[in-house]
C-alpha cells in the first residue's frame, strides 16, 4: 500500500505554486485525493444479503442489502428474477425510490430501540404490586378497577413520558394483563391487530398464534381498510384473485380506473407503458389530472364518486350494441356458460306492481333433488322446459363430485341455456326497478317478457336475469315502459344520462364502450381494468365495482389472459396459504381460532355508531316501503345474532364460565352445554355483547398491535379512537346523536371513554400508534430477521433475511411473542393452572356448509320467533375449546397434533399432511421437553416457521399441489391433475428462495394458474377447465337475491350517488369562522412519497416534496378561499380537524381536496386553532359509515370469510371546510 | 534565585509551550475528524449567539492587546511617537471594554454549557475544562488590567512581562523580570500557559482552521490522482 502522508505535511501544500489554467480561474487542487475514500467506504461492503419489504405495497421486491463491519450501508435491486419467457418484458428489476431510502430508518432518531413504557403506568404498576404483596393478578385489577388510577395513565396517552423499560418487567406487566381480562371478563376481550400477511407472514403469525392460543380474537384488515371489494365476493365467490402485473402485457385494451399505476405500482409500471409500444390503447378514468393519465389515449375526468354511473351507461351501451343490435357470438357463448344471465328469477306481484325476486330453485320446481333449496334453475333450449344445471352450490355440497360448468344437466345430458324469453314469453310486463339519483329515489317501470310454470297449483312468473340486465340497462326491445328511445335520452342508464353525474361527454363514453367491447371480441377476451382504492373506498363501493366489472364480464374477459379485472389495494395474496393459516391461527393445536371483522369492531369500540347522520329509510330502494331498521348498526346486530358476521366480545358473559356455569344447570355432555347456551340467549339472560357495546363487561380490554400504524395511518374516525378507546386528549368536534338511535343497541349516555386497559404496539418506528400506546416494543426490520413476503403483483415468494442482528434491544416479532408467551405460560401455571372450557361462537362460514345454512336469502330471526334458534343453522355456531393456558409456549413453539389428522387448506380445497408433519420432524427437529409438544416438530425459530410454511403450502411444495388438485378433482369430477404435474417434483426450501425467486406451483386454493410459465390471471381455472365460481349458481353473478340486496336495491349493479354532505350536524361545535372558507370533498388516495405512514417521515423523503402535511386544491376553489400555495390551513368538519399546507394546483377537480394517505402527525405538524392540540392525522376528518348490505352473511358466496366479507370500513363520503390558518403554533412550550 | 521562580517563569512555559507545539501536531495528524469547534448550536441557539458573539469579538481586541503590549517592545511604540501616557490611554479604554465584552460572553457561554441539560449532556470533561480555565483567564486578565488603571506608574508590564516574554521566544528566559510582577498578573500569566497546554486536546484548536485559502483559489478546481503529473497541457 502507498504511505499516506500526514495531514499536516499535506497541509502546508497550501504554499506551493499551483498549476493553474484559464487565467488562473482553474486549477489543481494541491492535495491528493484521500479525502474522497470517507465516501467511497461509505459505499463499500462486506456482505451482500437477499431481503425485502414488508410495507404492504404490493411491491414484494427482493432487494440487495450491503453490510460492512456489522452496519448496513445501503441496498439496491436484485435483477436475478426467472424471465417471464420469450417476447415479454422481464420481472426485474423491481422497487422504488421509497424501498431504496428504507436504510435510513435501521439508525435513525426514529428508530425504537429499547422496550418502553409510559411513566405513569410504570409508577401505578410497581405501587400496586407492593400494595398486593406481589400478586400480579390482583395487582393489575386494582389499578384499571379504579377510575382514578385508570385515568391517570390514559389521559396522557399520545404525550410523551415514556421511560425504558426491562423486557422482563413488561412482559410480566402484559401477562398480568392477559390473565386479569381472561379471568375476569374472557380471553375474547383482548384482541390483536396487524394487517397483511403477504407482507411478512412469520411476523404476522407471531401474534395471530399467540392470540389465538389464549382464544383472544384477531382482527381484520382488508375490510377495515376498505380496500376489500366486496364486489368480489358478491359476483365470483372469492376474495380478491388478480392478476399478475405482467399480463398486462397480454392485454389488448386498457382502462385505468381509479389506479393511479406509476405513482403507487411503482416496480410494475413498465408493463403497462410497455404494451404501448404493442399498440395496446390505454384510457384512463381520473377525478384528476393523476401521473397515469399522462400516459393515456384517452383521458375520461369523472366526477369523484360517480363512476358507477360512467361504467352503466358503457354497460348499456356494450349491452346494446353487442347483445342486442348485433349478437356477438363469444360473448353470449360466455354469458351462457360462465355467468347467472340464463338463470331464472321469480317475479314477485303486490296488487298490480311486479318486481324481480329471488331465483328460482329446483325444490320451487317440486323436483326430488338433493339440496334443491340450493339448486337454481335455468331454461334449457333443447328440452324446452327448467333445468338444473351442474355447478351450482347445490352441487357443491350434495356430495356426487360432479360440481363443474360443463354444459350438461344433473343427468349429464347436454343443454343450451337459453338466455331471453322473447318471442317465447306467456306474458309482457312491466317491473318495478329502483333509480337513485343526487336528488332522491325513483322507480323506473319497464317491460320484460315472463314465462309461466305452473307448481302445485300456484302461478309461477319467471324471466332471466338478461331479460331483467336489459330492462334494468334500457336497452329497448320494442317491450312496454319507459325504455331511453337513443343514446341521448337522459334516462337510467344512457350514456347522456351519465353526462349529468360524471360530467363525461356522451360522444366519448360511447366511443370508448364500444372500443373496450370490440377489443374483446376480436382477441377473445383481452380487455382488461385495471382499477382500485381510488374507486373503492367509497360507501357504496361494491354497486360502483359491479358496476365496472360488469363490462369484463359481459365481454367474456374474465378468466383470460390479458383480460379481466385486475384490482390492486393492499399486497393481498399470500401464496403459501395453507401452511400460513395454520401456524397462523394455530389451528394445529385447537380450532376454530377467534376471527373479527374489524369495521364492526371499531365502529362500536370507537364509539362512532352514536354519530350517525344518514338513516337507512333514505338509502333503501324505492321498491321497498320500508327499510328493515334505520339505524346501521341494528343490522350489525342481526348479523351477529344469526350468525352472519362474527361478533367479539362475544356475550354479555364470560365464554369461559360458560360451561362451568351450565354444569350447575345440571348440564352433562358438550350438546348439553351447547343448549344451555342457546337457551340463555333465547330468554335473554345473556346478551349478545354487541347489543351493549358500552357496557364495562363488554368493551375490549386489550389490544395488541404490530406490523401497524392503526392509530395514525388506518384510524379512520381518528378522533372517535382517541376519546373512546384511549381516553386521550382529541379533536372531535361532533355530538352523538340522539334523534337516530339503533332499537337493538342499549344507548348509554356517558360511554367509557378509554375503553382499553392497555395498548401493546410493537415496531420499529417511533410514530402515531407507538406515541398513543402504553407499552411499546422494539421490533427487528426487514433487515434484521427471517421472513416470507409475496404479492399479487408477481409469481414468486421472497424470503426476508437478516443483513444484521437486530441492534440495541430489538427483536423479531416471533421472539417478542415467544418471550411473551413463555412469561405469560409462567405466570399462568401460578394464577390460572386449570384447563379451561371456551365457548367460541362462530359465524356461517364461506367454503363451509355454513354457507347453505339459511336458503333463499331469506331474513328468518329467531329471536322474533320466526325460526327456531339452532347453532350453525340459524344461528352462529357454537364449539367448545379447551384452553391450557399453562402450556401457551409450549404450543406455540411446536407444531401441534391437528395436523396428524386434519386435512389443512384454503378456500375450499383440503389435503391431508401428515407426510409433511413427518418430514418436519426431521428437517425442524423436535422439541426434547417432556409435556404436550414433546416429540412435535420445533417452530422456535422464525425460521422454522419459513419452512413450515413452504412445507404445508401447495404453492410451495408441488406434492401437495398435487394433493390438491386430487381434492379438487373429487369435488368437479373434472381432470385437473396434469396443471402441476410438471412441478410435483418441486419443494421450496427457505435456502432455496434465498439463492433465487422461485415461481409458485400452480394450485387450486387460486382460481388462475400459471402452468407452463404461463402468466397468472384469475378464474382461468374456471374458463379453461371448467371449476365452478364459488357462488350460488357457480357461475359469475350480475343478480343477487338476498332479501337485504334487494332491500336496497342492489340487486343488479346500480349507480348510488355519494352520501349526502354533512359537514356539521344540530348542536355541534362548528368553530366560528374567522375568514373565508370552502367546502369540498375530502379524498385521501394514495401518495408519491410514503407507503402508508411509512417513508413519510424518511429524512429522504421529506426531502422530496413539502416535507410534512400537505393537501391539494384546485386554483380556482383556493382563490376562493384567498389560499396561496403553500399556505397553512384548517381542514376540518364535525370529525376533526387537520392542520397542513396547501399545495394549489391545476390538476385538481374543482370542489375536491386531497389529502394522501397517510399522513401522521409526528413530523412537523403545527398546532389547530380549533382544538388546541396538534393538527391531527389525514383520518381526523373520517369516519366510517356501515352498510347494511355488507353485513349478510349464511347464504352461498355471501357468507363470512375473515377479510372476505363483511362492511368495509369505507371513509370517502366525507366533506370539509378548509380555511386559512392565521396563525401558525407549534406547540412546543 | 528559587527554583519555584525557574520553573514557574522558565521551566513551566517551555513545558506547556511544548505540549502546545507537539500536541497540535499530533492532534492534526491523528484526529482530522475531530478537529472541529463542536457546534451546539442545533441544541441551543438564543444564549450561543450572544455569547459567542460578544466573546470572539472580545477575544479577537483582547487578542491585539496582547500582542501590542507583549511582543512589540516599548522602544518602538516610542520611537513612532506613542508616548507612555498615550499608550496607556489606548490599553485602559480600548483594552478595558474589550476585556469586558470578552467577560460578559464567556460568562454567558459558561453559564450556557453548565445551565442548559441538552448542552450539558453532549459535553465533554475537555469542554467543561476549557470554560472554565477561560472564564478564570479572562476575569484574572481584565483584573490585571484594572490592577494597572489603579496602581498608577509604579509598575509597567512592558518593561517587566513584556522582555520576559519575547525572553522565552528568543530562548534566553530570564525569570527575573517577573520577579516585581503583582500577583494578579502572575496568576493570568500562569493559567494562561495551561490553557496553552491544554489548548490541543480541546474544542480551542479550531482558531487554526480559518479557511483563508478560499481568499486566491480559483473557482474552478481540478483534483489530480498525481500531483507529479502535470494535469494542464
Amino acid at each position: 500500500m502507498e504511505k499516506q502522508e500526514l495531514p499536516l505535511w499535506k497541509k502546508l501544500n497550501f504554499f506551493k505554486s499551483k498549476e493553474t489554467a484559464q487565467n488562473g480561474w482553474s486549477q489543481v487542487v494541491a492535495d491528493d485525493r484521500n479525502a474522497e475514500t470517507i465516501y467511497r467506504k461509505r459505499w463499500n461492503y462486506d456482505k451482500v444479503v437477499r431481503t425485502t419489504h414488508g410495507v404492504n405495497c404490493t411491491g414484494s421486491c427482493s432487494w440487495k442489502i450491503f453490510v460492512k463491519d456489522g452496519i448496513i450501508t445501503s441496498e439496491n435491486q436484485q435483477t436475478d428474477y426467472p424471465s417471464t419467457g420469450p417476447d415479454m418484458p422481464e420481472f426485474e428489476p423491481r422497487g422504488c425510490p421509497r424501498g431504496a431510502s428504507f436504510s435510513w430508518y435501521v439508525y435513525s432518531p426514529l428508530r425504537i430501540k429499547h422496550p418502553y413504557i409510559r411513566s405513569q403506568l410504570l409508577s401505578l404498576w410497581r405501587e400496586a404490586l407492593t400494595k398486593n404483596n406481589g400478586h400480579l393478578v390482583k395487582a393489575w385489577g386494582s389499578i384499571v378497577e379504579d377510575q382514578d388510577k385508570a385515568k391517570q395513565y390514559k389521559e396522557v396517552r399520545g404525550k410523551g413520558g415514556f421511560v425504558r423499560a426491562e423486557w422482563q418487567e413488561v412482559n410480566e406487566i402484559m401477562s398480568a394483563m392477559l390473565l386479569y381480562t381472561i379471568i375476569t371478563y374472557g380471553p375474547d376481550r383482548i384482541a390483536g391487530f396487524t394487517p397483511i400477511p403477504a407482507m411478512s407472514m412469520v411476523s404476522y403469525a407471531a401474534g395471530s398464534r399467540f392470540l389465538s392460543l389464549l382464544g383472544a380474537p384477531m382482527l381484520s384488515f382488508y375490510d377495515w381498510y376498505a380496500d376489500l371489494p366486496p364486489a368480489s365476493p358478491q359476483i365470483w365467490g372469492e376474495q380478491t384473485d388478480v392478476p399478475e402485473s405482467s399480463d398486462w402485457y397480454n392485454a389488448g385494451y386498457i382502462i385505468m380506473w381509479g389506479s393511479n399505476i406509476p405513482m403507487t405500482r411503482t416496480p410494475d409500471a413498465h408493463f403497462m407503458t410497455e404494451v404501448r409500444y404493442k399498440g395496446t390503447k390505454v384510457v384512463a378514468v381520473s377525478p384528476d389530472y393523476a401521473e397515469n393519465v399522462k400516459f393515456a389515449d384517452n383521458w375520461l375526468p369523472v366526477n369523484p364518486g360517480s363512476d358507477a354511473a360512467l361504467a352503466q351507461a358503457m354497460t348499456h351501451v356494450i349491452l346494446k350494441e353487442f347483445y342486442v343490435d348485433k349478437q356477438e357470438k363469444y360473448f353470449l357463448d360466455y354469458a351462457k356458460q360462465f355467468t347467472d344471465m340464463p338463470f331464472l328469477v321469480l317475479i314477485e306481484k303486490e296488487d298490480t306492481v311486479y318486481t324481480p325476486g329471488r331465483f328460482v330453485r329446483a325444490s320451487d320446481l317440486g323436483l326430488a333433488v338433493n339440496k334443491g333449496e340450493w339448486k337454481p334453475v335455468l331454461w334449457d333450449a333443447l328440452q324446452e322446459g327448467p333445468a338444473i344445471p351442474k355447478g351450482t352450490i347445490g352441487q357443491r355440497w350434495d356430495s356426487t363430485g360432479q360440481w363443474n360448468l360443463k354444459m350438461e344437466n344433473e343427468s349429464g345430458e347436454a343443454l343450451s341455456p337459453l338466455l331471453t324469453f322473447l318471442g317465447l314469453e306467456d306474458e309482457q310486463i312491466c317491473v318495478d326497478l329502483p333509480e337513485f339519483t343526487e336528488g332522491g329515489t325513483g322507480i323506473v317501470k319497464r317491460g320484460i317478457p315472463v314465462k309461466f310454470i305452473m307448481k302445485n297449483g300456484k302461478l309461477l312468473r319467471v324471466t332471466t336475469v338478461f331479460d331483467l340486465m336489459l330492462a334494468q340497462y334500457g336497452v329497448k326491445r320494442n317491450l312496454p315502459g319507459q325504455y331511453p328511445i337513443d343514446y341521448y335520452d337522459e334516462q337510467t342508464y344512457t350514456p347522456a344520462w351519465q353526462k349529468k353525474h360524471t360530467n363525461v361527454e356522451t360522444e366519448l363514453v360511447i366511443q370508448i364502450a364500444r372500443e373496450f367491447a370490440q377489443n374483446a371480441a376480436d382477441t377473445l377476451g383481452r380487455s382488461m381494468i385495471i382499477m382500485g382504492a381510488g374507486i373503492n373506498h367509497w360507501f357504496n363501493g361494491d354497486t360502483i365495482y359491479r358496476a365496472i366489472l360488469n363490462l369484463v364480464i359481459l365481454t367474456g374477459c374474465q378468466g383470460v389472459n390479458g383480460g379481466g379485472w385486475a384490482h390492486y389495494v393492499g399486497q393481498e395474496k399470500c401464496r403459501p396459504i395453507e401452511g400460513w393459516g395454520t401456524v397462523a391461527f394455530a389451528r394445529d393445536w385447537s380450532m376454530p381460532p377467534r376471527l373479527q371483522n374489524a369495521t364492526s369492531f371499531f365502529y362500536f369500540a370507537t364509539n362512532q355508531w352514536q354519530y350517525e347522520t344518514h338513516s337507512m329509510d333514505g338509502l333503501k330502494s324505492p321498491t321497498v316501503t320500508k327499510s328493515r331498521y334505520s339505524h346501521p348498526a341494528d343490522y350489525n346486530v342481526l348479523a351477529a345474532r344469526l350468525g352472519w358476521m362474527p361478533s367479539y366480545p362475544q356475550f354479555s358473559e364470560n365464554p369461559l364460565q360458560l360451561s362451568t356455569k351450565a354444569g350447575q344447570a345440571g348440564a352433562e355432555t358438550s350438546e348439553q352445554v351447547i343448549s344451555h347456551v342457546v337457551e340463555k340467549l333465547k330468554d335473554k339472560s345473556m346478551s349478545f355483547a354487541v347489543e351493549d357495546p358500552d357496557n364495562r363487561k363488554n368493551h375490549p380490554r386489550g389490544l395488541f398491535v404490530w406490523r401497524s400504524n392503526l392509530i395514525s395511518s388506518s384510524g379512520k374516525g381518528h378522533e372517535y379512537f382517541l376519546k373512546y378507546l384511549l381516553g386521550a386528549s382529541h379533536g372531535l368536534l361532533s355530538e352523538p346523536n340522539e334523534e337516530l338511535r339503533p332499537e337493538e343497541v342499549t344507548w348509554n349516555n356517558a360511554p367509557p371513554e378509554g375503553k382499553l386497559d392497555l395498548l401493546v404496539t410493537i415496531d420499529f418506528r417511533m410514530a402515531g400508534t407507538a406515541l398513543y400506546s402504553d407499552i411499546v416494543l422494539p421490533a427487528a426490520t426487514w433487515y434484521e430477521k427471517t421472513d416470507l413476503s409475496s404479492t399479487d403483483m408477481h409469481p414468486f415468494v421472497h424470503p426476508f433475511n437478516p443483513a444484521i442482528n437486530p441492534p440495541w434491544e430489538a427483536k423479531s416479532d416471533w421472539d417478542i411473542f415467544k418471550s411473551l408467551a413463555k412469561a405469560f405460560s409462567t405466570i399462568a401455571k401460578e394464577y390460572l393452572p386449570e384447563v379451561q372450557q371456551d365457548i367460541v361462537a362462530v359465524p356461517l362460514m364461506h367454503d363451509s356448509p355454513g354457507e347453505i345454512a339459511q336458503p333463499f336469502g331469506k331474513v328468518l330471526d329467531w329471536r322474533k320467533g320466526e325460526v327456531e334458534a339452532v347453532p350453525g343453522k340459524t344461528m352462529p355456531n357454537l364449539v367448545m375449546v379447551e384452553r391450557d393456558y399453562k402450556e401457551i409456549y409450549n404450543k406455540f413453539t411446536s407444531l401441534g397434533p391437528l395436523l396428524e389428522k386434519n386435512p389443512v387448506g384454503a378456500h375450499g380445497i383440503a389435503f391431508p399432511v401428515k407426510e409433511q408433519y413427518e418430514e418436519l420432524k426431521k428437517s425442524n427437529g423436535q422439541i426434547t421437553v417432556p409435556g404436550v409438544a414433546f416429540g412435535r416438530p420445533a417452530i422456535e425459530t422464525a425460521r422454522q416457521v419459513a419452512e413450515a410454511i413452504l412445507t404445508l403450502s401447495s404453492a410451495t411444495n408441488g406434492k401437495l399441489a398435487r394433493k390438491a388438485w386430487e381434492d379438487a378433482e373429487k369435488k368437479t369430477g373434472m381432470e385437473l391433475k396434469d396443471i402441476s404435474a410438471g412441478r410435483a417434483g418441486e419443494k421450496f426450501t427457505f435456502k432455496d428462495i434465498t439463492v433465487q425467486p422461485r415461481q409458485v406451483i400452480p394450485t387450486p386454493v387460486f382460481t388462475g394458474s400459471n402452468q407452463g410459465n404461463k402468466r397468472y390471471s384469475p378464474f382461468t381455472t374456471s374458463i379453461d377447465h371448467l371449476m365452478p365460481f364459488r357462488t350460488l349458481t357457480g357461475r359469475q353473478h350480475f343478480y343477487i337475491d338476498h332479501e337485504i340486496m334487494l332491500e336496497f336495491g342492489e340487486a343488479m349493479p346500480v349507480y348510488k350517488p355519494t352520501l349526502s354532505p354533512v359537514l356539521f350536524a344540530g348542536k355541534e361545535h362548528n368553530p366560528l369562522t374567522a375568514g373565508k372558507e370552502i367546502v369540498l370533498r375530502y379524498l385521501t388516495p394514495h401518495g408519491k412519497w410514503n407507503i402508508h405512514s411509512t417513508y413519510q417521515d424518511n429524512l429522504h423523503m421529506l426531502t422530496l416534496f413539502r416535507g410534512g402535511p400537505h393537501v391539494w386544491v384546485n386554483h380556482r376553489d383556493a382563490l376562493q378561499a384567498d389560499l396561496k400555495d403553500n399556505d397553512w390551513v384548517e381542514v376540518y368538519n364535525r370529525n376533526g380537524v387537520v392542520a397542513a399546507r396547501v399545495v394549489v394546483s391545476h390538476r385538481m377537480p374543482r370542489g375536491t381536496l386531497y389529502m394522501y394517505h397517510a399522513q401522521d402527525k409526528h413530523i412537523n405538524v403545527p398546532g389547530s386553532s380549533i382544538t388546541g392540540q396538534r393538527g391531527g392525522t389525514h383520518n381526523s376528518p373520517t369516519r366510517v359509515h356501515v352498510k347494511p348490505t355488507q353485513c349478510i352473511g349464511g347464504y352461498a358466496q355471501l357468507s363470512y370469510g375473515f377479510n372476505y366479507y363483511g362492511p368495509i370500513g369505507n371513509q370517502r363520503d366525507i366533506y370539509v371546510a378548509v380555511r386559512k390558518l392565521k396563525e401558525v403554533a407549534w406547540l412546543e412550550d | 534565585m528559587k527554583f519555584t521562580e525557574q520553573f514557574l517563569w522558565v521551566i513551566y512555559p517551555y513545558i506547556a509551550l511544548t505540549i502546545f507545539v507537539v500536541g497540535h501536531i499530533y492532534r492534526y495528524n491523528t484526529d482530522q475528524l475531530g478537529w472541529t469547534a463542536k457546534s451546539s448550536e442545533l441544541l441551543e441557539k438564543r444564549s450561543l449567539w450572544w455569547g459567542s458573539m460578544l466573546f470572539h469579538a472580545g477575544i479577537l481586541a483582547v487578542v491585539g492587546g496582547h500582542i501590542s503590549g507583549l511582543l512589540i517592545p516599548k522602544a518602538f511604540f516610542e520611537s513612532i511617537g506613542v508616548n507612555e501616557q498615550m499608550y496607556h490611554m489606548a490599553a485602559v479604554y480600548g483594552g478595558g471594554p474589550a476585556g469586558l465584552v470578552t467577560l460578559a460572553g464567556i460568562l454567558i457561554l459558561t453559564l450556557r454549557r453548565f445551565g442548559n441539560d441538552r448542552v450539558f449532556a453532549v459535553s465533554s470533561a475537555a469542554d467543561l475544562i476549557v470554560v472554565i480555565l477561560v472564564l478564570i483567564e479572562v476575569s484574572l486578565g481584565l483584573a490585571s488590567t484594572i490592577t494597572n488603571v489603579l496602581s498608577t506608574g509604579s509598575f509597567d508590564y512592558r518593561e517587566t512581562i513584556g522582555p520576559w516574554f519575547r525572553g522565552l521566544l528568543f530562548l534566553q528566559p530570564a525569570a527575573s523580570f517577573m520577579a516585581a510582577v503583582p500577583l494578579v498578573f502572575k496568576l493570568h500569566v500562569v493559567v494562561g500557559f495551561g490553557i496553552f497546554a491544554m489548548w490541543p486536546f480541546t474544542r480551542l484548536v479550531h482558531v487554526w482552521s480559518m479557511p483563508i485559502e478560499y481568499i486566491n483559489r480559483a473557482y474552478i478546481q481540478y483534483f489530480s490522482k498525481d500531483l507529479k503529473v502535470k494535469s494542464f497541457h
